[in-house]
């Protein structure tokens, strides 16, 4: 079990000693059931830290949010952050090292172990409450979740209502931490790597595309998606109309004229192009941390659009995005065995 | 002319309205949205909230101001595209977002009358359904001047009174559309009446989220531009546009031209949903943008709907729905929001 006063008592002490300008972790929120993710700052905040299955937010996404913080200021804070990272947050801080987004010393992880359980996912409760909002959800031990609703509480078994990315989990313990907390688990007794995107490849090529095309069609493309994802770090997104740099020089044509990738319409193609972009983006570098999934508010499943492409690097190239911060990353390196048929 | 309508008797007012495009809330892809009913259907009236606001009826997402096209050397040639669309009625509104659309009206008239708004409302019949208790932990209706049965904004209110419907008509166009069910309907006796407030009391009585002091709240808001609380509350802020692009008031677009033919130059000009916490909402020409984090972008959405509004339009432009509080991927909490700042 993790112990969230030895957790609390390891982050106010990075505080007292200095080490850490702020400890990224979860509190709990005013907003219904879920956390809230919060950046404490003095040692003596730290006893509102807090770790449960409704941890759901990957917080590396606010390691890459200061340091483009840090970059815009005219008077950085360059000291560490600390963050509380879950197995998948870690290893998108494995990747974000191996991309060499911020350095090994600018960042103290401190790695909280999932132990054969892992968080809840908002969408599989939506199904089975019919679109109501929880008030509570509790561990209750090996019998799963106990939801309060309204008055009523019910017991709903972990299996059903855990993220599909826990039940996928390939490594639950951190890849990086500087402390861990919790016990190294390995096997999960749920585990079934790439499942999801494996069923949904038994579909045939037009049953997929008319099931994407239906999704896309009711994206209100809000790109929380891609808001939440620490890995689309871009200073500017394609999608954006913020892409073309104005001088003075810029004519009125230029600006009119400057390349949309994709139109600000909702229709379903200008969607699919998004979406597709952005998946071809995180080709080799998703972690399946499930956040573009958990946010999207009308349940597009984006993780599988994501994990379809993890399965692809680690069936053709035994490459697993945030495994070990220290290996190359798979679109920076080559190996002679690597295979190339598509080369002709 | 207060009606009962029992429940088995529902299809058969829908087959009466015949004429009238018909929208109910179904249950799809683990959400709540509003779609059409085809005939000899009936709208599921068991829901929570619809995700999608109906705003969307008079003020969808994308829409066409008109068509241009143009031969090289020609002259332009443009072509209206005010829409013609048929009656609709929308059951299962919620009593909130009835009250979302007087005060779309407003600023869809007050200084210009937007013929493209004004072309769908007109035809716009909303028959709202009570709540009968609070949908999520998140609902505040009550605390911005409205209740679980307002028929502000309603053309018709309905309340479920287990196997029947109690079903008053508010308007001339709700008037209209009970006279066509005829005998669907038996006339409501003293003792439905009698449960009917019954039902509406109880409702009063739900949880709900509450607000110290509403009528303050401007003026606070006003004193507070400068607060650094503004920033602490934006911190785990991602700019995702969920909270805008799913309330029942906000209204603000952007308009472009999409042009689907170079030569002869051809497409059309859309008006989309824009939203004040993407980067691009207030970027000038220049490059410069004066709203330029996410603390000026939190304070700006609340502001406008807790002080400019107010200013403008003397009511708030919030109706307490709590969509932006549930689906925020981080938990940002626009009670909190006010209970933080705004309070005198």
């Amino acid at each position: 079990m993790v112990k969230i006063e030895e957790l609390q008592a390891y982050a106010a002490e990075l505080l007292e000693k200095g080490q850490v300008k702020g400890v990224l972790g979860y509190r709990r929120g005013t907003a219904g059931p879920w956390v809230e993710p919060c950046t404490v700052t003095a040692a003596a905040d730290t006893a509102s830290l807090t770790w449960d299955p409704t941890c759901v937010n990957n917080l590396a996404l606010y390691l890459v949010k200061d340091k483009k913080a840090q970059a815009a200021s005219k008077t950085p804070d360059k000291r560490p952050l600390a963050i509380v990272a879950k197995g998948c947050d870690s290893r998108a801080v494995a990747v974000l090292l191996q991309e060499n987004y911020f350095k090994r010393d600018e960042v103290v992880v401190i790695g909280v172990s999932c132990e054969g359980s892992g968080v809840v996912d908002k969408r599989k409760l939506s199904e089975k409450l019919k679109g109501k909002t929880p008030a509570r959800i509790e561990f209750a031990g090996d019998d799963g979740f106990k939801v309060a609703v309204g008055k009523s509480e019910t017991m709903i078994p972990a299996a059903e209502i855990l993220a599909d990315r826990c039940l996928e989990c390939r490594a639950p313990s951190p890849t990086v931490s500087d402390k861990l907390f919790g016990e190294v688990v390995q096997e999960r007794s749920y585990a079934a790597p790439f499942a999801a995107a494996q069923a949904a490849e038994a579909a045939s090529e037009e049953e997929r595309w008319a099931q994407w095309q239906h999704h896309f069609d009711r994206c209100l493309r809000c790109f929380a998606c891609r808001s939440v994802c620490p890995m689309c770090y871009c200073p500017e997104c394609v999608v954006d109309s913020t892409t073309i740099v104005i001088t003075p020089q810029t004519t009125a044509e230029d600006k009119a004229n400057r390349i949309r990738w994709c139109e600000r319409s909702a229709t379903p193609a200008d969607s699919a192009v998004y979406h597709l972009t952005r998946a071809m983006h995180l080709a080799g570098r998703c972690v399946d941390c499930g956040e573009c999934e958990r946010v999207c508010p009308v349940n597009i499943p984006l993780r599988l659009l994501n994990t379809k492409l993890e399965k692809e690097a680690f069936e053709m190239f035994e490459y697993q995005a945030g495994q070990d911060a220290g290996q190359a990353s798979l679109m920076s390196s080559f190996r002679d065995e690597d295979p190339n048929g598509f080369i002709r | 002319m207060e009606k009962i309508l029992r429940k088995e008797h529902l299809s058969e007012w829908l087959s009466l309205l015949d004429g009238y495009d018909i929208h109910g809330p179904a249950f799809a892809d683990g959400v709540w949205n509003y779609a059409r009913v085809e005939a000899g259907g009936e709208p599921a009236l068991d829901h929570t909230n619809t995700v999608r606001p109906v705003k969307e009826f008079a003020f969808p997402q994308r829409e066409v101001f008109f068509r241009f096209e143009q031969e090289k050397g020609g002259r332009p040639v443009l072509t209206a595209a005010v829409p013609d669309p048929k009656p609709t009625v929308v059951f299962g509104v919620r009593p909130c977002d009835g009250r979302a659309m007087p005060r779309n009206d407003k600023v869809f008239a007050a200084e210009f009358k937007d013929p493209y708004y004004w072309a769908r409302r007109d035809q716009l019949t909303l028959v709202g359904l009570a709540c009968a208790e609070p949908h999520s932990p998140n609902c505040f209706c009550m605390a911005v001047g409205g209740s679980p049965h307002s028929e502000d904004g309603l053309d018709v209110l309905m309340t479920d009174l287990g196997d029947r419907f109690h079903v008053k008509p508010i308007t001339a166009k709700g008037v209209e559309i009970v006279a066509r069910g005829r005998e669907a309907f038996d006339e409501a006796r003293p003792a439905d009446k009698t449960e009917v407030q019954r039902a509406h009391d109880m409702a009063e009585r739900g949880p709900q989220r509450s607000l110290t002091d509403l009528a303050g709240i401007a003026d606070a808001l006003r004193q507070s531009f400068d607060s650094p609380a503004w920033k602490e509350l934006a911190a785990p802020c991602i700019g995702c546009g969920v909270c805008t692009f799913l309330c029942p008031t906000c209204h603000c677009f952007d308009i472009n031209d999409e042009v689907t033919c170079q030569a002869p130059c051809k497409g059309e000009r859309v008006r989309t949903w824009d939203n004040c916490q993407f980067p691009d909402f207030t970027m000038h020409t220049s490059g410069h943008n004066p709203r330029d984090d996410l603390a000026a972008r939190l304070r700006q959405r609340i502001s406008h709907k807790f002080l400019y509004f107010v200013d403008n339009h003397k009511t708030q432009q919030c109706v307490g729905c709590g969509r932006c509080i549930s689906e925020c991927p981080v938990g940002i909490d626009i009670v909190n929001v006010l209970e933080t700042v705004a309070q005198p």
